[in-house]
């Protein structure tokens, strides 16, 4: 908020072990005020677990968590009173009216009596629920409860919101809504971390990703930062026409390339066209320069593009690399 | 450390003031869902019914008979008697089915509450709010029992006809009363304990029912067999003088608690419960006897009606304060239990351990923290929208 000297979430070397399973191997993790940082996952990867740790629910094994630069597991109590958790499974008190749901709540915080009856009318406009106000928890839907909780979250104007999965189950447009909410709490100036097992998901709000996979950070940044270390090598694919022998010809000279790390084997295309693939290291100018002394050299190109690589597909190289167990 | 740091470690008092405003908060939450709609109105009807059932069916059976019974007796004042037996008899009997009542509605209403919260995966939500663990079991062992309180408290009319007949006094409700507070005070915590304890509702409440089974049977049953066992010689013969099982065993029962309130009504108790009951303190002396009783003064006699040499004064029972008195330190160590069990396995300890050193923190993040109350909320939601557009 003000300051931008203390991170709001800052973790170094957080270790947590259950038995002689380790659910999270060693994560630094910083966070700035304003941010909203995703953690991108499969199942199982940590990331629960690590939201778990900094919504003081579970204590580490080793390695500190600091939020606001309170230690999470010396004074729960403080900094709990610093963060809105929403969990990845919750339920809701369904036998309560949505405005005593999030009166209760905000009494739980300590909210004082005469600041709850306008605070709840506010958040209720923000996640879209003022005409639910009096309906009971148990009559909304699923999209409704999850920005109920979300709203719950905000009683007490926290400083960061740790949101675990918090569009997980929701249809698409609900998605879409609770992303605009998202958008409005960052505008107000809430650090939000965030986790999801998509990417794509996350990709166009979150000002940090961190990819994390078996307890490890294997990439953070931005989404553009993560995507460019990657892109350094993109795929080319080159559809060559010709008989056999040339195209062993063209994948022998673009094998002489110091820039072309390694040629995969041809595969015929339906209209006679056999199509390669090269990971190339290099810039968009160097894949024009390629091309044009590849066709210099005599070789028939009738295609050359790069293979696009999505959010998705990024998030799949990621985490395919280390090992090839990934619980689902 | 920061400004709300100081501002809520600082003072005791503010300390517990935050702590009895979250006992109020759990309360209010558990009995706006408790107290709505029609089941507890039902609840308290149909338990309301079934003592004034009660008290018609002993009336009806022990009136026609009353004036024999206590003229056969006593020979003079047969009248008087015959009011007070009824009396008496009503007494007896509500009490007795009042105190069952509670030992099955008691923990019923605090064995799930725990272990439901788990099971609806609301737990997480309440225990990371700042609120102490402690208030949240207590606010929700107040919430279960102010209930029965009322069940107990809107029975006294009913236990008030006693009064019209004689043979029960104010002072015999008053101790009842205690009794059954106390009862349902212990048993609420057993299932409060077990809540917490067992992440299945269904595994609580069998526990739960398994221990009131065992405080209420079990102890006697012990108590008797214990004595039965260790007042025999290696023949099988009694020994002289009997030897007893220790009697704290029976503190915890609340069954004896409620007996030795309605075997000291006036006058010299009712039926045979004054004799068991001298039986298990162990100050009558032989089975075969029965009591003579001269106002407060008894003097147990043999089979043959002589007197036996040891005087028993019944006129003030003195095992109801000791039950009323476990029950509720039972009670207290229970909950404090639950207390313990409701934090995360992991975060156990944190709670205990002072404050490690902060990480410096700079002056700004001070200034803007959600102060506990009256975080500016409003100000800042209102501000947020408008400022992106």
């Amino acid at each position: 908020m003000m300051s931008q000297t203390v991170p709001v979430v800052e973790t170094r070397g957080l270790v947590k072990r259950y038995g002689d399973q380790l659910a999270v191997a060693g994560v630094d993790l910083v966070v700035g005020p304003g941010e909203i940082y995703g953690l991108v996952g499969p199942n199982g990867a940590g990331k629960t677990t690590m939201m778990k740790i900094l919504a003081t629910l579970l204590s580490q094994t080793a390695g500190d968590a600091y939020v606001t630069g309170i230690p999470v597991d010396a004074d729960p109590i403080e900094v709990r009173r610093r963060i809105g958790y929403m969990p990845d499974f919750y339920g809701v008190y369904d036998d309560l009216r949505v405005w005593e749901y999030l009166d209760f709540f905000a009494r739980c915080y300590g909210v004082a009596a005469n600041r709850r009856p306008p605070m709840i009318r506010e958040l209720l406009e923000i996640v879209g629920l003022t005409d639910k106000r009096d309906a009971y928890v148990e009559a909304l839907s699923r999209g409704m409860r999850q920005r109920l909780c979300l709203a719950h979250t905000l009683v007490h104007d926290p400083a960061l919101l740790i949101l675990d999965e918090p569009a997980s189950g929701l249809d698409p447009r609900a998605r879409v809504e609770m992303r605009e909410i998202l958008r409005e709490l960052r505008a107000m100036g809430k650090t939000i971390l965030v986790s999801s097992h998509i990417l794509p998901e996350l990709g166009e709000m979150c000002t940090g990703v961190a990819i994390i996979d078996h307890g490890r950070v294997l990439r953070s940044g931005s989404i553009g930062e993560i995507e460019r270390s990657l892109r350094a090598t993109a795929l080319l694919r080159i559809d060559l026409l010709g008989d056999e022998v040339s195209v062993a010809a063209a994948r022998t000279w673009l094998g002489t390339d110091s820039r072309i790390a390694d040629v995969l084997e041809g595969t015929t295309h339906g209209d006679g066209a056999v199509r390669i693939e090269a990971s190339f290291d290099g810039t968009p100018d160097a894949q024009a320069d390629l091309l044009r002394a590849m066709v210099a050299a005599g070789h028939r190109v009738v295609g050359f593009s790069q293979a696009t690589s999505d959010l998705e597909e990024i998030f799949l190289k990621v985490t395919a690399q280390p090992t090839e167990e990934v619980p689902v | 450390m920061t400004a709300t740091g100081a501002t809520m470690g600082g003072t005791r008092r503010s300390a517990a003031r935050e702590f009895g405003s979250s006992v109020v908060t759990i309360m209010v939450k558990e009995l706006r869902s408790r107290m709505r709609g029609r089941r507890a109105f039902i609840v308290l009807t149909v338990y309301l019914a079934i003592l004034a059932l009660i008290t018609y069916g002993v009336y009806v059976v022990i009136e026609p008979n009353a004036r024999n019974i206590a003229g056969g007796f006593g020979g003079f004042g047969g009248q008087a008697n015959a009011s007070a037996l009824i009396g008496q008899s009503i007494f007896t009997l509500l009490s007795i089915f009042q105190l069952i009542l509670i030992c099955f509605i008691a923990p019923a209403f605090t064995s799930g509450q725990i272990s439901l919260e788990r099971e609806k995966q609301t737990l997480d939500l309440l225990i990371s709010t700042p609120m102490r663990p402690g208030a949240i079991v207590i606010g929700k062992l107040a919430a279960a029992l102010a209930f029965v309180v009322l069940m107990i408290v809107a029975a006294i009319p009913i236990t008030a006809i006693v009064l019209m007949y004689g043979g029960a006094s104010v002072d015999d409700i008053v101790r009842q009363q205690l009794v059954l507070l106390a009862t349902a005070l212990m048993l609420g915590a057993i299932g409060l304990f077990f809540s917490a304890l067992l992440k299945r509702t269904q595994a609580a409440t069998v526990l739960t029912y398994i221990t009131v089974l065992g405080l209420t049977l079990g102890t006697a049953m012990l108590f008797i067999f214990w004595t039965v066992v260790i007042s025999q010689d290696e023949n099988g013969f009694g020994v002289q003088p009997v030897e007893r099982a220790p009697e704290q065993l029976m503190y915890v029962n609340p069954m004896v608690g409620m007996l030795d309130v309605v075997a000291n009504t006036e006058p010299g108790g009712f039926g045979g419960i004054n004799q068991m009951l001298a039986q298990l303190r162990g100050d009558a002396p032989d089975l075969g006897g029965g009591v003579e009783c001269v106002g407060d003064v008894c003097r147990p006699i043999d089979q043959f009606g002589n007197p036996v040499d040891a005087v028993i004064e019944t006129g003030s029972g003195y095992w109801w304060p000791r039950v009323a008195i476990s029950s509720v330190i039972v009670a207290a160590i229970l909950t404090l239990a639950a207390t313990r069990l409701v934090v995360p396995a992991g975060m156990r300890w944190a709670f205990r351990r002072r404050r490690r050193p902060a990480r410096p923190v700079a002056a700004g993040f001070a200034a803007s923290d959600p102060a506990l109350e009256g975080a500016p909320v409003i100000q800042k939601l209102r501000e947020g929208p408008e400022a992106e557009r």
